[in-house]
């Protein structure tokens, strides 16, 4: 089977960001990037799938040019080949479903698997744009029911199960696991608890320069990104106030009452 | 707050900007990487160092490894198992080694700066698989074809381990006093004695051991010459490769010690039931000469731990320090708000000369590192031998110095952290604690010292010396009316200068007072280190000046007004690291290289009262 994953390129969660003086952006200077966690998870959920049912991993990555070194740490973990559409231009979810489902169009991949959202600007929205677009059934933030000290994942067994024409998954709701059936060719996207990605090896890492890596742009693609969204101004958090010592319990709840209105 | 960080920014800084590991990419050995490679290999092992390995290592500190007296087996901590797993299937034991043996082929100076993140997670961890890519190297060099094909493939995999047993009760320091026998029978011989302090001796990670151990065969002439090296397998291995009989081979016990408590430190006893067969690696009686080649490598790693714990310490008192609020700032009227004690100018001091310890000692180890790989791959003879020169006398200053050094680091992360430091709660007395033992295996950094002085200083007539001066004039001299550094370069130029004076003075003295160059070893190495270093960390200045300045230039802003540059240093870590790369080079060499010509001045003021007290 053909298994189709994407990778986005975000900041390092662990970096301080800055907001430009200006408002227009983040400061990028000196800024570490790596692969978007939920996509590694789906990374790994790709590779688990191929090993047991045999085909290919191909990795999809939307941005700039360094968004090739997130590609490449998705083939060093073990993916076979690897795709990047290339702009500078800032993308926005629904420009990412729509260049995806020219790709799709491509590719026809039985199981498209992505981050259930990014971790720099948190939209969750492209896995489900493109399964609409494409009319396809969508699982979102898969999970499953083994936990993750459990031997299943020690020996590495995927979460989502394939039978013939059909993928389960088991999806996080609120408060719970939800179970759900869908047809092939499908969506699913990767929450936290669906596996522990591994460590990309040493020959891993020597291998990935040599899988077939293809660069496209948005143009190729016949896709127009021009962004339907726009950021208007950044703005960092309000810095925290420094507390206040109030002499008794009396005094604490009368301002919580009247000042903070917090009771 | 995160326990271990590294800055890896800097380690591919002394890497790729300074040794600049990218010549060795044009040799057909390492044709393969590349520079985005080694910046995504770094990467992968640093995830590994800080998911993997560094949160066992406070659970290793805690419960050590375990030693059962009734089968005389050795547990490891529970996640070890799993971690070594790893490990060895991603291909990180056999990092430079032979690929045709099963290692991954790749240069020293990047398996050093791999093993500074490895080192820097879990130390103890971390001498398992350097321990068995020592013993597998010996067989490698000494071992004939058979022994290599039984043996070294699954060594450098790790699905075996191995280890160096040199130390008995009455051989530490002197390895001439070795007592282990071995007698000849047939193509092997039996091997009888006892051996102390083994790492890695006896443990459950893998299912054989292979020790390389130092022996005497019958007969042989006394002390070092009469040493010879067998490779002994605690389980045997058949010709086919499969586990044999048991080899007789037995731990009878492991240290209680200060620190590496997951490092099991083994007593060994070989043959007591007359079963132990041992194979010859190399000549008979030419054993020392074997181990001689191999100390190179181990030291240079010992060094490497130093400066990686000094680094992990350093990155932890700093974090704490800028959390940390505690007083008000000195020079701020009444009534100022309380500070973190980043604030306080002796925190401040405290937290530079960590910086500088750490970043320059890594910065020898890597350009070690660099100038070992170079010795491999020139084919220029000529060019060859001033790289191995060079590697052989900076192996005691890499070795000694900076675990010296080091532990001073880690000492410091302590007291920036106050009482806090002291607990076991934190991260920093364990880093202490664990670092202790790099300044005594190996070599003592006081037999570091001696080899120094005695044997790398005259070889081949100085010559050695006489090309790391030049090497280090040749980086510096040029900057001497540098805008910003100029002073600091002045102070250089007069510890190099204070260094040569030291050294001639015992080529002078060593010959009518020999005692003069032996009492002033250990100064000397503190002086050389001191000197090395602050060239490493004066030359990391000059290069990262010119980009400082271009990213100033970029915002209008001049490169020498610290105020302005201030605005973009927050703004930018780039240009904030940069900044404080000058401003660790200065410090060292106002606080650290200005006291050189006092140390050479001590050396040549022949001083003998230690000698002379009755004690
Ligand atoms: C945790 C741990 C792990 C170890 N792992 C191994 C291992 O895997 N394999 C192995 O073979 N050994 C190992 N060792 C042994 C280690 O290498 C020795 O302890 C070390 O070489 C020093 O020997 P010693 O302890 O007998 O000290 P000594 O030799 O007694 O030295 C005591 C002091 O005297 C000084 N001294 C001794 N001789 C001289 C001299 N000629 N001139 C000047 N000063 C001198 C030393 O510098 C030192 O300060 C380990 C030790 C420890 C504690």
């Amino acid at each position: 089977m053909k298994i189709l994953v994407t990778v986005k390129r975000v900041e390092d969660p662990e970096a301080k960001i800055k907001v430009k003086p200006d408002g227009t952006g983040i400061v990028t200077e000196g800024i570490n990037y790596k692969v978007n966690p939920f996509d590694e998870i789906a990374v790994e959920e790709g590779l688990r799938l191929r090993d047991a049912h045999g085909g290919e991993v191909v990795i999809v990555s939307c941005g700039s040019e360094a968004s090739t070194t997130e590609v490449r740490s998705a083939l060093a973990m073990g993916a076979d080949r690897g795709i990047l559409v290339k702009t500078d231009q800032t993308l926005d979810p629904d420009a990412v479903a729509r260049i995806l489902v020219k790709l799709v169009e491509q590719e026809s991949p039985d199981l498209v698997i992505m981050g259930k959202q990014a971790v720099d600007d948190d939209q969750n929205q492209a896995g489900q744009r493109f399964a609409q677009y494409m009319g396809w059934g969508q699982a979102t933030q898969a999970s499953k029911r083994a936990n993750l000290e459990s031997e299943d994942e020690k020996a590495r067994k995927p979460g989502l199960v394939i039978s013939g024409e059909t993928v389960e998954v088991t999806r996080e709701v609120d408060g719970g696991l939800e179970d759900v059936r869908l047809k092939l060719p499908a969506l699913v996207s990767a929450d936290l608890r669906l596996n522990l990605p591994r460590y990309a090896s040493l020959p891993g890492i020597m291998k990935a320069k040599k899988k077939p890596f293809q660069n496209l742009t948005p143009e190729e693609l016949g896709v127009d990104i021009t962004p339907k969204i726009t950021a208007k101004r950044f703005l960092s958090p309000p810095m925290r106030q420094a507390g206040e010592m109030v002499p008794d319990v009396p005094t604490l709840i009368k301002k919580l009452a009247e000042e903070a209105k917090a009771i | 707050m995160a326990e271990f960080q590294c800055d890896v920014r800097d380690l591919k800084f002394a890497l790729l900007e300074q040794a600049r590991i990218e010549k060795l990419f044009d040799h057909p050995r390492f044709e393969e990487l590349d520079r985005d490679t080694v910046e995504a290999i770094l990467d992968e092992a640093y995830k590994f160092a800080r998911n993997q390995m560094a949160p066992m290592n406070p659970i290793g500190d805690r419960e050590g490894a375990s030693f059962d007296p009734a089968t005389g087996k050795v547990t490891m901590p529970a996640p070890f198992k799993e971690t070594y797993d790893l490990y060895t299937a991603n291909g990180w034991l056999g990092f430079v080694h032979n690929p045709d043996y099963g290692g991954q082929g790749m240069p020293y100076s990047l398996g050093m700066a791999v093993n500074d993140l490895f080192f820097g997670g879990c130390l103890s961890f971390s001498l398992g698989p350097l321990l068995t890519t020592g013993a597998a190297h010996l067989i490698e060099t000494f071992g004939n074809d058979e022994l290599k094909k039984i043996y070294l493939e699954n060594m450098y995999t790790g699905k075996w381990t191995g280890t160096m047993c040199l130390t008995e009760a009455g051989a530490g320091s002197d390895v001439g006093a070795v007592r282990a026998r071995a007698r000849k029978e047939g193509d092997y011989y039996l091997i009888e004695g006892e051996k102390i302090f083994i790492s890695f001796g006896e443990h459950d990670l893998s299912e054989n051991i292979i020790h390389a151990v130092l022996a005497r065969t019958e007969g042989a002439p006394k002390g070092t010459r009469g040493i010879s090296l067998f490779l002994v397998p605690k389980t045997r291995v058949n010709a086919d490769g499969t586990l044999g009989e048991d080899n007789d081979v037995k731990c009878t016990g492991i240290e209680h010690k200060m620190g590496i408590h997951a490092s099991p430190t083994c007593t060994l006893t070989f043959g007591e039931n007359g079963r132990c067969k041992g194979w010859l690696l190399g000549e008979e009686n030419k054993g020392m000469r074997a181990m001689f080649q191999m100390m190179n490598e181990a030291r240079i790693q010992v060094g490497l731990q130093g400066a990686s714990l000094a680094n992990a310490a350093y990155q932890y008192s700093l974090q704490y320090a800028k959390e940390r609020v505690q007083g008000k700032d000195i020079l701020a009227g009444k009534g100022s708000p309380d500070v973190t004690i980043d604030r306080h100018p002796d925190v401040r001091q405290m937290l530079l000369q960590q910086k500088a310890i750490g970043e320059g000692t890594r910065a020898l180890l890597l350009r070690t590192g660099f100038f070992l790989d170079m010795a491999e791959v020139s084919t220029d003879p000529e060019e060859k031998e001033r790289y191995n020169g060079l590697v052989e006398l900076l192996t005691p200053i890499a070795k000694g110095y900076s675990t010296d050094q080091g532990f001073k680091a880690t000492e410091l992360a302590i007291q920036v952290l106050g009482g806090y430091g002291y607990l076991s709660e934190y991260p920093v007395e364990q880093y202490m604690r664990d670092m202790k033992i790099a300044s005594i295996y190996e070599g003592t950094n006081g037999i570091q010292a001696l080899d120094l002085i005695g044997r790398k200083l005259p070889a081949r007539d100085g010559a050695d010396m006489k090309n790391l001066i030049g090497m280090m004039t040749k980086s510096v001299q040029p900057h001497a009316s540098h805008p910003l550094l100029a002073a600091d370069v002045a102070i250089f130029t007069k510890a190099r200068d204070a260094l040569v004076a030291g050294a001639t003075h015992f080529a002078k003295v060593g010959r009518d007072r020999p005692l003069s160059p032996i009492l002033n070893a250990t100064a000397f190495l503190d002086l050389m280190g001191s000197v090395v270093v602050g060239w490493l960390l004066l030359e990391q200045a000059l290069i990262a000046w010119p980009r400082f300045e271009d990213i100033c230039r970029a915002k209008n802003v001049d490169a020498l007004d610290s105020k302005a540059t201030r605005g973009i240093c927050e703004e930018d870590p780039d240009a904030a690291y940069l900044h404080d790369k000058i401003k660790v080079a200065q410090f060292n060499a106002r606080r650290n290289l200005a006291l050189c010509p006092a140390k050479a001045a001590i050396l040549q003021a022949g001083d003998e009262s230690a000698m002379e007290a009755m004690l």
